[in-house]
């Protein structure tokens, strides 16, 4: 006989060695809260939709008039609608597939289905991303071929007016390159550690899951 | 809460505690992290609770369930050191005798049962709860035919830690 089929001949018979549990025990044990992995993917995920979201809105009023002297604020009034029209898109489907989440479906069924709400937060800080990187670069772009402009309302509303135009600019774009870079550094960083720990052991298994199938 | 679906649930959970304490054994180290990953699915169970219908023996509920939150949902708070935990477990019943070498051997065998991954190792313990591969499969959410083809090289591998 195998080594398994004796294992198992004897595992039925160890059960009484295994800790048991009062109705008591049990009982308190309702009333303690979750640590699960979907828990804290569902708080991350959260903080981070409402933190993109209210980055969109904090946009100092200096820069509102700036935008406006430069003839730049009603293009980003049409990027701002276009934007929190794709949010609510992204927080619909966060929601659905959250829903969709099921403890009492299969292994696998489980795993596919916390990796798709993963996935569509992954994507919607992928589009932040991107976006604001994009309209960084248009906007500088545009401040570049303006700089006359730019140079003139920076020093009215800002109240400028010790730098020569060409030192301003450069130092300028170059704060601009820099602090996208930071940030664009910070969240991939932010990425790599949080969901590194999280998500690890889920992928793992998901992985070893899907070699059966092939 | 209700009362009475608080008392039937504890009272089931009660009776069928075992599934649940070899669960925790198989996929935990310590006995802290034992009692952790058993509140952490006693939780699962009683939030999954108003949906099981009963269409279902309870216990066949609580493999899935506990076995969903042993390998996706449980986060291990800390990589313990593997401590030699089995080393306690006895195989022994008083109404066979038993020799040495069988008791040493079902002692490694248990080891490395333990040392397999973690979808291996709900593979190997359905096996050895005398689950059938069609409710194995169910339960995975892989093919029966992929279950048994897994399960057979499972054995091979165990054979072959366990016969160098």
């Amino acid at each position: 006989m195998d080594e398994l089929e004796l294992l198992k001949k004897q595992w039925q018979s160890r059960e009484q060695d295994l800790p048991h549990l009062s109705f008591n025990d049990i009982y308190k044990m309702l009333l303690k809260r979750s640590s699960s992995i979907v828990k804290w993917i569902f708080y991350i995920s959260i903080a981070e939709i409402i933190f993109w979201t209210i980055l969109s809105f904090l946009v100092p009023e200096s820069n509102t008039k700036f935008n406006n002297d430069i003839g730049i604020n009603n293009t980003l009034i049409v990027v701002n609608i276009l934007n929190y029209s794709v949010f609510g898109v992204f927080i619909y489907l966060f929601y659905k597939n959250y829903r969709k989440i099921s403890i009492t479906d299969s292994v696998k069924e489980l795993m596919q289905n916390i990796l798709r709400a993963r996935k569509t937060v992954k994507y919607f800080v992928i589009y932040n991303v991107t976006a604001t990187a994009l309209l960084l670069i248009c906007v500088n772009f545009y401040y570049y071929l303006n700089q006359d402009i730019v140079f003139k309302y920076i020093v009215e509303d800002f109240g400028l007016s010790n730098v020569t135009q060409e030192r301003f600019m450069s130092m300028f774009f170059l704060s601009q390159i820099l602090i996208g870079t930071v940030l664009i550094v910070l969240i991939l960083l932010f990425y790599r550690i949080i969901y590194g720990i999280l998500m690890k052991r889920l992928y793992k298994n998901y992985k070893e899951l899907e070699k059966i199938e092939l | 809460m209700n009362k009475e679906l608080e008392h039937s649930f504890v009272t089931q959970i009660e009776e069928n505690q075992n599934i649940v304490h070899k669960i925790c054994r198989l996929y935990t180290n310590d006995s802290e992290a034992h009692n952790d990953l058993f509140q952490e699915i006693t939780i699962q169970l009683w939030r999954a609770y108003p949906k099981f219908r009963g269409d279902s023996k309870f216990s066949t509920w609580m493999y899935r369930v506990a076995l969903n939150t042993a390998i996706t949902l449980y986060r291990k708070s800390k990589r313990t050191i593997k401590t030699q935990d089995f080393e306690g477990v006895s195989f022994k019943i008083s109404s066979e005798p038993y020799d040495d070498t069988t008791e040493q051997q079902l002692k490694l065998m248990y080891r490395a049962v333990k040392d397999l991954n973690d979808i291996d190792k709900a593979l190997v313990f359905l096996y050895l709860e005398d689950k059938n591969y069609k409710e194995i499969s169910e339960t995975l959410g892989i093919s029966e035919v992929n279950a048994r083809v897994k399960m057979n090289r499972i054995k091979g591998k165990l054979k072959s830690i366990l016969n160098p």
